[in-house]
């Protein structure tokens, strides 16, 4: 991997995370550059190393809420090259809405747990530096859940297409979901377009921007 | 007044009521020894010996039943009023003992007794003369007796008293009591037409009274001045059994005037005037209360209930529910401020005016109203202290399923993976990779189990985006279709923690008990109260007294000073509507 090495700021209070996460990512071949206990010192590493990618933890001091994803939120914003993974013990769907407002991509979401799924997790950590969007599987399952039980289109999807649709809001490429599901990338196309006709959306070969639209579509749900 | 004493009861009275009994206690003891003076000045040659000490006797009687009077009902001036008109007769009689000094002030205070005798009629039942015609009626009588009195004792050398006469005019002295008897005539004609107006005003119950003592009193005046020129001079009876009729009659006027004040109609007055007494002396407690109203109504059958808002329903001082009143009793309410906060079982026999029962419970209104606040207190702090106990057990029980559960689940996870780990240590260098693999899925499990066993205790979501995004996770997951609306901004900490058990709990209920289709959450701040309103479309039955659940809802709500309803019906679904204050 020593060729997508990534220069990347940890923010995370918990020092044995922190230690362990920047050991994982520098066996990795990744190039930590800041490893910080806070958000404010966060925003100060990545002003001053512009980092590929910055993972952190939401709830650090001073107040024990949600400053990490304010300041995940922030660093998007101002620096559109950073790419930004947020990490949680526990996931919700405002948390995926408000990550992926900003439209742009370059963001994850994840579960704190999935870091012991070492390759899965640092495929996602490329994935999101390289502007793609990555969702943890429970807050999607969550949405889905939560869509199909609503008076929405999502409770007419057939059990191997709310799959497909779980995996396309993750992120998934067809690849990577005809992979995961054992089927054929042809399958899997025709899968996702009845499921486009189904919800009514357009169909889009881009994976960021129809997580985009999946997740919006989830939500409204 | 009476309070119990081991079975006993002895008379409770004020300091103030005490040196009123002192004082009075020594007007009797004076009037005593002014009368026996009065007995030993009086010649022993006199003929009419017999009847000079009957004058005495008029005297004590009329300051004697003054005084008992002025005792009972200490604010009413009758009791004054009578003794004052006994000092009145004595000071007309001192004459009798032939001293001097003592002839001339009875020959001035000859006739102060009538303008007494119509200061009473006109003064009862209050003491008081209320009305500018019964003051000009009593002025005129006093000025009639003092100032046209005084040529009968200053012009007649021949009058009462020889040693006064400054001229000896007697056509004079006649004239000016021809004038006085016609002046006397014209005040008691107003005084009867003053009484007679009166008369027409009372209702009937006061007219039984009123009539004979107004009667009685008129006789009196007029039979006094007139009755030895009159009556008894013209049948020629011997003038001596004239004057003691005359007394007879004088001294039935104290009488009168004390029973119609004690007893009668107009014991109203002094009843609650005794009530009043009692509320500003006694410490007050519940069966004092009680045996005052008692007391002061004379039924001894008086029963005292209390309005108990809560239950609904009159309590007595136990806090039992009051019987249905039997048919010859009676009931009235007691009033404060338009709310009813009593009522007054009593005997009908015994008090056949309900009106006065009814004013006599508002005299006590407030007394009445502070022990019933009393039992309400005593009755809340009961269900406190029950409340408090249930809080404490619901917080234990959820300390040991916390226990369990870590003890039952996390622990048996972590021996069983300790074990796996060390039999990697000596497995087959082939399967070491998929091996470890599984244990690390294991320990994902096992940290995924107390990752919502933390978030079952404070949610993630409570901690770091407060109630609305805690509630929202917690619809999220919800195995129905489940709406939350509203809005609310940030809370404190314990209204936070408080509405999200709240909402968690009664989704539990929904999802456990209601079989609903779906069920709406609604949070909204209303001035400075969270308005939590959770509802479903379910089958209801849903009840605060069953089960631990929805108690321990209401106690947590109640604790945090807020409003807990249910209503739970077949057709409508339940409904939970909970109110926590939350400003600051």
């Amino acid at each position: 991997m020593r060729d997508t090495a990534l220069r990347i700021v940890i923010a995370e209070d918990e020092t044995l995370i922190r230690r362990g996460l920047q050991l994982l990512l520098e066996e990795a071949g990744h190039d930590v550059v800041a490893a910080v206990g806070d958000a404010g010192r966060l925003r100060e590493a990545v002003a001053a190393h512009a980092p590929d990618l910055v993972v952190t933890d939401i709830r650090m001091p001073p107040t024990h809420t949600d400053e990490g994803l304010l300041a995940a939120l922030a660093i998007r914003a101002a620096h559109p090259a950073t790419g930004v993974v947020v990490l949680s013990q526990h996931v919700q769907r405002s948390y995926a809405r408000e990550l992926l407002s900003s439209g742009a991509g370059g963001v994850g979401y994840l579960l704190k747990q999935r870091i012991s799924d070492i390759e899965t997790f640092l495929h996602d950590l490329a994935a999101v530096a390289t502007g793609a969007t990555v969702l943890d599987p429970e807050v999607v399952a969550v949405m889905v859940d939560r869509a199909s039980r609503a008076a929405s289109a999502v409770g007419c999807l057939t059990p191997r297409q709310r799959e497909v649709l779980a995996l396309v809001a993750e992120g998934c490429s067809n690849a990577s979901i005809a992979a995961k599901l054992f089927l054929t990338e042809k399958a899997v196309v025709q899968h996702m377009s009845r499921i486009y006709d189904a919800l009514g959306l357009p169909a889009d070969a881009d994976v960021h921007r129809r997580v985009q639209a999946v997740i919006h579509y989830l939500d409204d749900a | 007044m009476t309070r119990s004493h081991g079975g006993r009861s002895v008379p409770v009275r004020s300091a103030l009521a005490r040196s009123l009994d002192r004082a009075l206690a020594m007007v009797a003891v004076l009037a005593g020894i002014l009368g026996a003076v009065y007995l030993a000045l009086i010649p022993v040659e006199d003929p009419a010996r017999p009847l000079i000490a009957a004058s005495a006797v008029m005297f004590w009687v009329y300051v004697g039943i003054g005084v008992v009077a002025w005792q009972r009902r200490p604010s009413n001036p009758l009791g004054m009023l009578i003794v004052l008109a006994g000092v009145m007769i004595h000071l007309g009689t001192v004459g009798n003992t032939g001293v001097p000094f003592l002839v001339a002030v009875g020959a001035v205070c000859a006739t102060l007794i009538l303008p007494a005798m119509l200061h009473l009629l006109l003064a009862f039942p209050t003491g008081y003369l209320i009305t500018w015609p019964a003051r000009a009626v009593v002025i005129a009588g006093y000025t009639l007796s003092t100032a046209l009195q005084a040529p009968q004792y200053l012009f007649d050398a021949d009058g009462p008293a020889p040693d006064l006469v400054i001229v000896d005019a007697p056509d004079l002295a006649a004239a000016a009591l021809s004038v006085q008897v016609a002046a006397g005539a014209v005040v008691m004609g107003a005084t009867v037409v003053i009484l007679v107006g009166r008369l027409r005003r009372a209702d009937a119950a006061h007219r039984r009274v009123l009539v004979p003592l107004f009667s009685y009193g008129i006789f009196a005046a007029v039979a006094t001045p007139l009755s030895g020129r009159l009556v008894w001079a013209p049948l020629g009876v011997d003038p001596l059994i004239g004057i003691a009729a005359q007394y007879l009659v004088i001294t039935g006027v104290p009488v009168a005037f004390a029973l119609g004040m004690l007893r009668g109609g107009f014991a109203r007055t002094g009843q609650l005037e005794e009530l009043g007494t009692w509320l500003g002396t006694a410490a007050a407690s519940r069966e004092l209360l009680s045996a005052a109203l008692a007391r002061a109504l004379g039924d001894p059958s008086l029963e005292l209930y209390f309005w108990a808002a809560a239950r609904g329903c009159f309590v007595d001082a136990d806090g039992h529910p009051a019987p249905a009143p039997a048919a010859h009793r009676g009931w009235a309410q007691i009033v404060l401020d338009g709310r009813v906060i009593g009522a007054i079982e009593y005997d009908r026999a015994l008090l056949v005016d309900e009106e006065l029962v009814r004013t006599a419970g508002n005299v006590v209104a407030i007394a009445v109203d502070r022990e019933r606040l009393t039992a309400e207190l005593r009755a809340n702090r009961r269900a406190l202290l029950r409340s408090r106990e249930r809080l404490v057990e619901a917080a234990d029980r959820e300390r040991r399923r916390i226990a369990r559960d870590l003890h039952d689940g996390l622990q048996a996870q972590l021996v069983m993976l300790a074990v796996d780990a060390q039999r990697l240590a000596s497995a087959d260098p082939d399967a070491v990779h998929a091996r470890a693999t599984r244990l690390r899925h294991d320990i994902d499990t096992a940290a995924a189990d107390l990752r919502r066993l933390v978030h079952d205790l404070v949610p993630a979501a409570l901690i770091e985006r407060g109630l609305f995004a805690a509630a929202e996770e917690l619809a999220d997951r919800m195995p129905i279709p489940t709406r939350l609306v509203g809005a609310v901004g940030v809370l404190g900490d314990a209204i936070a923690d408080t509405a999200y058990f709240v909402i968690a709990e009664g989704l539990t209920n929904v999802v456990k008990h209601s079989q609903a289709g779906s069920a709406v959450v609604r949070l909204e701040v209303h001035g400075d109260e969270l308005v939590l309103d959770l509802r479903d479309d379910g089958i209801g039955g849903a009840q605060v007294e069953r089960g631990t659940g929805l108690r321990g809802l209401a106690d947590r709500v109640d604790a945090a000073g807020g409003t807990f309803a249910l209503t739970s019906t077949p057709t409508e679904g339940t409904r939970l509507c909970v109110t926590l204050p939350c400003g600051s």
